[in-house]
C-alpha cells in the first residue's frame, strides 16, 4: 500500500522502456515489400472486375521490381538490377497491357466467379499461409543475414495463388494467378539466390512471355467459342 | 515554467484533460475539413462546443418505456472514456502510475463495456431504430473483436507485455522495429478496426440521416437533452481515444513529453491535435474517396481487418518477422 502510495505520488522515474533495435533495417524492409506481394494476392483473390485484378497483377509486379532493386543494392548484385528492369518492363508494362487488351476486345467487365464467400475464402488463405509459413520452419534454411520470414511469405503467395486459380471460375483469374505465382518464385528466388546467373533470370521471365501468350490465345479462343469469360462452361470433359 | 516538475498524478489528470476538453475541437476540426472537401462552406470548428452547451441547457425527454438502464447508459459511457486516457499514452513517453492498471485489452473492455451499456440504454428505448441500431453494433462489434484480439497478440510477442507504453517504446527504438512487416500489418488492422469503430465510411456515413442505413448513429436517436450531450461528447472523446492508440502507439509514437517538465508536457498536447487531426484528414479523404459497403459486405471488411491481424501474428510467431 505504502509503495502504491509512492508510485501514485512521485515514485516513478520519468523513463521511457528500452527496446533492442530488433531486425535488421535490410530484414524489416524486405519483408514488408514481400508483405505487400502478399497483400496484393489476397485482393485479388476478392477483386470484382477482371481489370481490377490486372492492375493488381501488375501493382504486385511493381512491388517485385521493388525488392529487386532494393537485395541488388544491399548486396552490391549488378545483374540483379537488369533483372529488376527487365522484370519492370514485362510484367508491370507488356503482360497487362497484353491482358487489358484482351478484355477489351471480349466487351467483358465484371465475372461473377467468385465459387464461395469473400469472406470464406480469405479465412481458407489464412489457412493456407499458416500452411506455408509452419511448412518453411521446418526447412533446414537458416542464416543470420536472411529475412526468415520472407520465404514463408514468398510460400505463402505461391499457395494463395494457387486458391486464386481454384476458387475463381474465369479465365482472368486462371491466367492472373498462374502469373502471380512466378511472382511469389520470384520474391524466394531474390531472397535465396540473389546471386544468380543473369541468363537464368532472362530465362524464367522468358517463360513468363510465353506463359502470357499461351493464355491470352486461350482467353481469345475461349470467348470466341463460349461467348463468356467463365470456365463454368466448360464441362464437356465431365464424366 | 520550463523548471517547473509535474507529479505523476498532475499528468494523468492532464491526459484525462486533454482529451476530454479536445476531443469536441478535433470532431469539429475534421467536420469543417468535411465540409470543405464537399465544396462546403463546412460547420464551425467550435460548433460540437457550441452543440453540447445547448443540449446541456435543454431538458431530458424519456421516452414512455425507459427505465434507470436508459439513463444510466451515457453516464457509465462516459466514465468509461475518462477512464481509457489513464492507461494509453496520450502526452508522455514514459509510463504512468495508472498506466499499468491495464493493457490494450483492457482498454478495448472499457470500450466495448461503453458501446454495450449504449446500446442497452438504446434497447430499453423501446424506438424501433434506436434498437435496429443498438442489435447491429453488437454484431458488428463482435466481428472486430478477433482482429483487435490478434493485434494484441502482436503487440505481446514484439514486446513481451502488452502495455501500450511498451510497443510505442519498441516503435521508436529502431527503423527496423517500426517497419518490420508485423508492426505494419498491426497497424493497418488497428487503422481498419478504428474506421469502422468510428462509424466512418466504408462502414458508416456518420453523417447520415438516413435511419436504416445507421449503426452506431441509430443508438443516440432517443436520446435528448444533457443524456444526449453526454453521448455526443463521449462518442467525440472515442474517437480521440482512437486517434490517439493508433498515433501514439502505432503510426508515430514521435513528440510525446519525455520529461516531467510542464514545458514538455504542454508541447505534447498541441502535437497530439496535430497528429489527430493528421489521422482526422486521412479518414475525411476516406470519406469522400469511397462509398458506403453494403451492410452484408461489412463482413468482408471486418475479414480483410482479421486477415492483416492474423498475418502479423503469423509472421511473427512463426517467421520471427
Amino acid at each position: 500500500m505504502l509503495r502504491l502510495a509512492t508510485l501514485w505520488t512521485a515514485g516513478v522515474p520519468a523513463v521511457a522502456p528500452a527496446f533492442s533495435p530488433g531486425p535488421s533495417r535490410y530484414s524489416s524492409v524486405t519483408e514488408a515489400i514481400t508483405l505487400v506481394v502478399l497483400l496484393t494476392e489476397f485482393a485479388m483473390l476478392r477483386a470484382g472486375l477482371s481489370r481490377s485484378q490486372v492492375r493488381l497483377y501488375a501493382f504486385q509486379s511493381f512491388a517485385v521490381s521493388v525488392l529487386a532493386v532494393f537485395v541488388a543494392a544491399n548486396n552490391g548484385i549488378g545483374e540483379l538490377y537488369a533483372v529488376a528492369i527487365l522484370a519492370f518492363v514485362l510484367k508491370v508494362v507488356v503482360v497487362p497491357a497484353i491482358l487489358t487488351r484482351l478484355l477489351r476486345d471480349a466487351y467483358v467487365g465484371l465475372v461473377a466467379s467468385h465459387r464461395l464467400r469473400v469472406a470464406t475464402m480469405v479465412l481458407i488463405a489464412i489457412v493456407v499461409s499458416v500452411l506455408a509459413f509452419i511448412v518453411i520452419k521446418q526447412l533446414p534454411i537458416r542464416s543470420p543475414s536472411l529475412p526468415t520470414a520472407t520465404m514463408g511469405i514468398a510460400c505463402a503467395v505461391i499457395l494463395v495463388s494457387f486458391l486464386l486459380v481454384i476458387l475463381r471460375s474465369d479465365v482472368v483469374s486462371q491466367a492472373v494467378g498462374t502469373f502471380s505465382l512466378g511472382n511469389g518464385i520470384d520474391v524466394a528466388n531474390f531472397i535465396i539466390a540473389a546471386g544468380l546467373p543473369l541468363i537464368l533470370g532472362v530465362v524464367l521471365l522468358f517463360d513468363l512471355l510465353v506463359a502470357a501468350v499461351v493464355f491470352g490465345l486461350l482467353i481469345r479462343a475461349h470467348h470466341g467459342r463460349a461467348r463468356t469469360l467463365s470456365t463454368e462452361t466448360l464441362e464437356q470433359l465431365r464424366g | 515554467m520550463a523548471g517547473i516538475d509535474l507529479t505523476p498524478v498532475q499528468i494523468q489528470v492532464f491526459q484525462v484533460l486533454a482529451i476530454v476538453v479536445l476531443a469536441p475541437l478535433l470532431s469539429g476540426a475534421i467536420e469543417h475539413l468535411e465540409g470543405r472537401l464537399q465544396g462546403r462552406r463546412g460547420p464551425r470548428i467550435l460548433q460540437p462546443y457550441y452543440d453540447l452547451a445547448k443540449l446541456f441547457r435543454k431538458e431530458t425527454l424519456l421516452p414512455e418505456d425507459a427505465g434507470w438502464v436508459f439513463v444510466a447508459g451515457p453516464l457509465v459511457a462516459f466514465m468509461c472514456y475518462l477512464v481509457v486516457p489513464l492507461l494509453i499514452p496520450v502526452l508522455t513517453a514514459y509510463p504512468l502510475p495508472l498506466g499499468f492498471m491495464g493493457d490494450i485489452l483492457g482498454g478495448g473492455f472499457i470500450l466495448g463495456l461503453a458501446g454495450f451499456v449504449v446500446a442497452l440504454a438504446a434497447a430499453q428505448s423501446g424506438g424501433p431504430y434506436a434498437q435496429l441500431g443498438s442489435s447491429r453494433s453488437m454484431t458488428f462489434g463482435a466481428l472486430i473483436e478477433p482482429s483487435m484480439l490478434f493485434i494484441t497478440f502482436t503487440v505481446a510477442l514484439v514486446t513481451t507485455t502488452d502495455l501500450p507504453y511498451f510497443e510505442a517504446a519498441a516503435s521508436r527504438a529502431s527503423l527496423g522495429q517500426a517497419v518490420r512487416p508485423a508492426h505494419l500489418l498491426a497497424a493497418v488492422a488497428f487503422f481498419l478496426v478504428v474506421l469502422g469503430d468510428t462509424g466512418r465510411i466504408p462502414v458508416e456515413t456518420h453523417a447520415s440521416t438516413l435511419e436504416f442505413g445507421m449503426i452506431d448513429e441509430a443508438r443516440l436517436l432517443e436520446h435528448s437533452g444533457p443524456l444526449l450531450a453526454l453521448l455526443k461528447w463521449g462518442s467525440a472523446m472515442k474517437q480521440m481515444i482512437l486517434y490517439t492508440i493508433l498515433v501514439n502507439v502505432f503510426v508515430a509514437p514521435w513528440g510525446l513529453a519525455g520529461s516531467r517538465a510542464l514545458s514538455a508536457v504542454l508541447l505534447a498536447i498541441p502535437v497530439l491535435m496535430g497528429k489527430a487531426f493528421g489521422v482526422g484528414v486521412v479518414f475525411a479523404v476516406i470519406d469522400n474517396s469511397f462509398s458506403k459497403l453494403r451492410l452484408f459486405k461489412i463482413t468482408e471488411f471486418m475479414a480483410g481487418a482479421f486477415l492483416l491481424a492474423a498475418l502479423a501474428v503469423v509472421v511473427l510467431y512463426l517467421g520471427s518477422g
